[in-house]
């Protein structure tokens, strides 16, 4: 079957599903993109405890250091090491995807249920605001928070956040829509369940999933948005460790020393691939159509 | 409290954002109104807050579509690239360094000019003469000049552009310098005499600056795109954040310059600057923006230039605000900090120690200042604990320039093997920095390049955003001014090794001067001793 299934890319249109998986196929896609998240995850978490050297550490003798056995990723133009701030910079990543689909998530899925449940006169004015919202780039208004408060990984991930609620109020939305037709909703409402009781009770847990594949997919452009903001400076502020910093502040060097932007550049690849991978993954297996299929 | 200056650097956040690792002091922010104090009573008086604002107009580089340039040729044309670009051509009315870079000496001339070491020398004035009592100047003037207007310039031009400044028809907050002057007449054609209304010794030289620029009395109407100047250049074509011409006069007073046509491009990235070198877009990097990667300019036909500025890059440290009111909480950041590993990472290691305000290219200027403060951790903590002020927080707020954010990197890495914290929080150049740490001083430290030459009296207005408040400074400031001429230079080292030892200020390093060419030019002027980019001694190779 090939069900139009609401979950939205980077550019926030739907994705039509392929043809689904046949059961016993292994689930590439989640492992890999599991193993690249727990990476990712593991690095941050060590960060907390032990890094090689202090990441702020400004060692001038010890500039644009190749890898060597004391710095294994080398050094950048301050004599700081690589490795030390990649493994901070990943808390950092990591930080703005949690807050940000955080933030998109709790405000953005009660209104997508709210949407779904509405009346239809006030479903249609609310889908057209979201619609709307969905319109304007989550990065400009990032950047037009950064205008306002100042750069800060804070601003950066709340703007994000923002920007990414109508991706979750809309997958909520069609979720519930779908939901609310199903027989057992019908068996709760007839059963006198409204409202929000209804809404927790039934519409929420049978939406999750739905939910959970686009919070990888929306981690993922989370990152890329914090890595592209503070790459134009918008974002986390020099000296905190942040990777689209990195690249920024290698891109200045990349003439005479263009080893530097490599890192960053694939903690970056690898953080993106893995959220990306590990919301296929979860795509195919919790969906909810696909679960009743098999 | 206006800041008109705000206009000069449109700052257009993106492009700002985008480009590389940019610097040089070349765009002299002035930070008027501010000011309303200072008058002439300053003596080494310079009213601005030099920024080394780099690139921030709003082209962004075209190197790629660059035609390449001719050169070489008696008369043949040069290219050079800068940063920061003029948004008009009136440096009457408009601030920033970019304008008199481009148009002093080249288009307009003063009575006098600052010379490579630093001495004032003739100019329209071919001679002059200052009175016993200090207060008259009687100046002769050179015969035969004409203005590109085809006006004859005689004194009761230069009588007229000296009254402009101090009319309103000059609204940058510099003019103050001009404030000294009590009269001016002009007794014959050929003969200016300036009456002062107490003797200056830095008068002479704000005369070599833009203030000192001799207009046509007929030659004001449209100074924003028409200049019109006694100089060897006129502007042929001035299109705004991209280029301008610059067109030999055949009626030029002087010597001729070797080239014909000379053009200025600008820049908003530092990388794309250099680039524009390697595609032969421009023959000359004028200012260049990405000092780390200079070194691809290392060996071949590229020449690199490295000379002085007048630009101090200074660590300023909020003296009236606890607990950088301690002197020896200010010592102990001296000691703390290591200038040459700030110097290395905010500007690939170029530029000169200086120790205390001022320039090698100052009389003045006193090399041992530099020993003042070794990096010194053992001193700075028990200068710290001595003040009872460990464990300190600061608030580090910077400009968001590259040369600042990586010096305050370094610095930050510094203090905080004293245990200071330094929190470092960069602001939005020039509009959010302007207000926050210039005008309301809200801040502990703060990080820029004051570009201004001899502007040592920054630091005697305590309403400045150092406030330093130093009787002693401002006695010896005046005493340099006022006193005999020969006394000038030690006065004014006396008063740097004051601000040394009270530590009014970290002097990180002094901003270098760095040109490179393609190597078919000759003769660019090393060190930036004035506000002007002198065109008219290139040669080609």
């Amino acid at each position: 079957m090939s069900a139009a299934r609401d979950v939205v890319d980077a550019t926030g249109a739907p994705v039509v599903a392929g043809t689904d998986e046949t059961a016993g196929v292994a689930n590439w896609s989640l492992w890999i993109g599991g193993g690249l998240v727990g990476l990712v995850v593991v690095m941050a978490l060590v960060s907390f405890a032990w890094t090689p050297y202090d990441p702020y550490f400004v060692d001038v003798t010890n500039r644009f250091g190749g890898p060597s056995p004391t710095n294994l990723l080398g050094t950048d133009q301050f004599g700081r090491d690589v490795l030390s701030r990649l493994m901070v910079g990943a808390r950092t990543t990591l930080f703005v995807g949690i807050v940000s689909v955080g933030v998109a998530g709790v405000v953005g899925t009660p209104l997508g249920i709210l949407m779904g449940m509405a009346p239809a006169w006030l479903h249609r004015i609310l889908l057209r605001a979201n619609d709307l919202l969905l319109a304007f780039p989550a990065l400009l208004l990032a950047i037009m928070f950064a205008a306002v408060f100042g750069p800060s990984t804070a601003t950066a991930m709340v703007a994000i956040g923002i920007g990414t609620i109508p991706v979750f109020a809309r997958i909520a939305r069609s979720g519930t829509v779908q939901v609310m037709s199903s027989e057992y909703v019908l068996a709760a409402r007839s059963a006198g369940r409204r409202g929000v009781r209804l809404a927790v009770r039934h519409v929420l847990p049978n939406i999750a999933s739905l939910l959970l594949v686009q919070a990888s997919v929306s981690f993922a452009i989370a990152i890329l948005a914090e890595a592209a903001l503070s790459f134009l400076q918008f974002g986390t502020p020099s000296p905190i460790p942040s990777w689209g910093l990195m690249l920024f502040q290698a891109q200045s060097v990349l003439a005479v020393n263009p080893g530097l932007t490599v890192w960053p550049g694939v903690g970056i690849a690898v953080a993106v691939l893995g959220f990306n991978l590990l919301g296929d993954g979860l795509r195919d297996r919790f969906d909810p159509r696909l679960a009743g299929h098999q | 409290m206006s800041l008109p200056t705000i206009r000069t650097r449109p700052g257009d956040r993106l492009s700002r954002a985008l480009r590389g690792l940019v610097a040089v002091a070349v765009a002299g922010l002035v930070l008027a109104g501010c000011d309303a104090g200072e008058t002439s009573e300053d003596p080494t008086s310079a009213t601005e807050a030099g920024s080394a604002a780099p690139s921030t107009s709003e082209t962004v580089a075209t190197t790629g579509t660059s035609e390449p340039s001719e050169t070489g040729g008696g008369d043949g044309a040069v290219v050079l690239g800068f940063a920061a670009d003029p948004l008009n051509l009136d440096f009457t009315t408009t601030d920033g360094a970019a304008i008199p870079e481009a148009l002093l000496t080249n288009v307009y001339e003063g009575l006098v000019m600052v010379d490579q070491d630093g001495e004032i020398v003739p100019s329209l004035a071919t001679d002059w003469t200052v009175s016993d009592d200090g207060l008259t100047y009687t100046f002769t003037l050179a015969e035969g000049v004409v203005f590109s207007n085809g006006d004859e310039f005689d004194s009761e031009d230069a009588k007229f552009s000296i009254e402009q400044v101090q009319s309103d028809a000059w609204t940058i907050s510099l003019k103050a310098q001009m404030d000294v002057v009590e009269s001016v007449e002009a007794p014959s054609p050929t003969e200016l005499v300036v009456t002062l209304a107490n003797p200056s010794n830095s008068w002479l030289f704000a005369m070599t600056t833009r203030i000192g620029a001799m207009f046509s009395t007929d030659g004001v109407d449209d100074l924003a795109n028409t200049p019109v100047g006694t100089g060897p250049y006129e502007v042929s074509d001035f299109v705004p954040s991209e280029r301008i011409d610059f067109t030999r006069r055949d009626d030029y007073w002087g010597d001729a310059p070797a080239y014909a046509d000379v053009t200025f491009r600008y820049f908003s990235d530092g990388n794309a600057l250099n680039s524009a070198l390697l595609s032969n877009g421009i023959d000359v990097i004028a200012t260049v923006q990405a000092p780390e990667a200079i070194s691809q300019f290392e060996g071949g036909d590229y020449e690199i230039i490295e000379g002085s500025s007048n630009g101090e890059v200074i660590l300023s440290m909020n003296n009236a605000s606890p607990p950088l009111d301690d002197v020896r909480v200010r010592q102990a950041i001296r000691y703390a900090i290591d200038n040459e590993a700030v110097r290395a990472t905010a500007w690939a290691g170029y530029g000169e120690m200086i120790g205390t305000m001022g320039a090698p290219t100052d009389p003045w200027f006193a090399p041992e200042r530099v020993d003042d403060y070794p990096t010194d951790t053992a001193q700075a903590t028990a200068l710290l604990e001595d003040a009872g002020a460990t464990d300190l927080t600061l608030d580090f707020r910077i400009p968001n320039l590259p040369y600042a954010v990586n010096a305050a990197t370094t610095v930050q890495s510094n203090l905080a093997q004293v245990g200071i914290t330094a929190d470092i929080t960069p602001v939005e150049f020039p509009a959010v920095w302007l207000e926050d740490v210039f005008t309301n001083k809200d801040y502990d430290m703060s990080i820029i390049a004051h570009v201004e030459p001899r502007d040592m009296g920054i630091f005697a207005d305590p309403e400045y955003y150092f406030q330093y408040d130093s009787q002693e400074y401002r006695d010896l400031l005046a005493q340099a001014d006022q006193g005999p001429a020969e006394d000038q230079a030690a006065t004014l080292q006396e008063a740097g090794e004051l601000l040394s030892s009270d530590a009014a200020a970290e002097f990180l390093f002094l901003a270098p001067t760095l040109i490179v060419t393609d190597g078919t030019v000759t003769g660019l002027p090393v060190n930036e001793v004035s506000e002007a980019f002198d065109i008219t001694v290139l040669e080609p190779a």
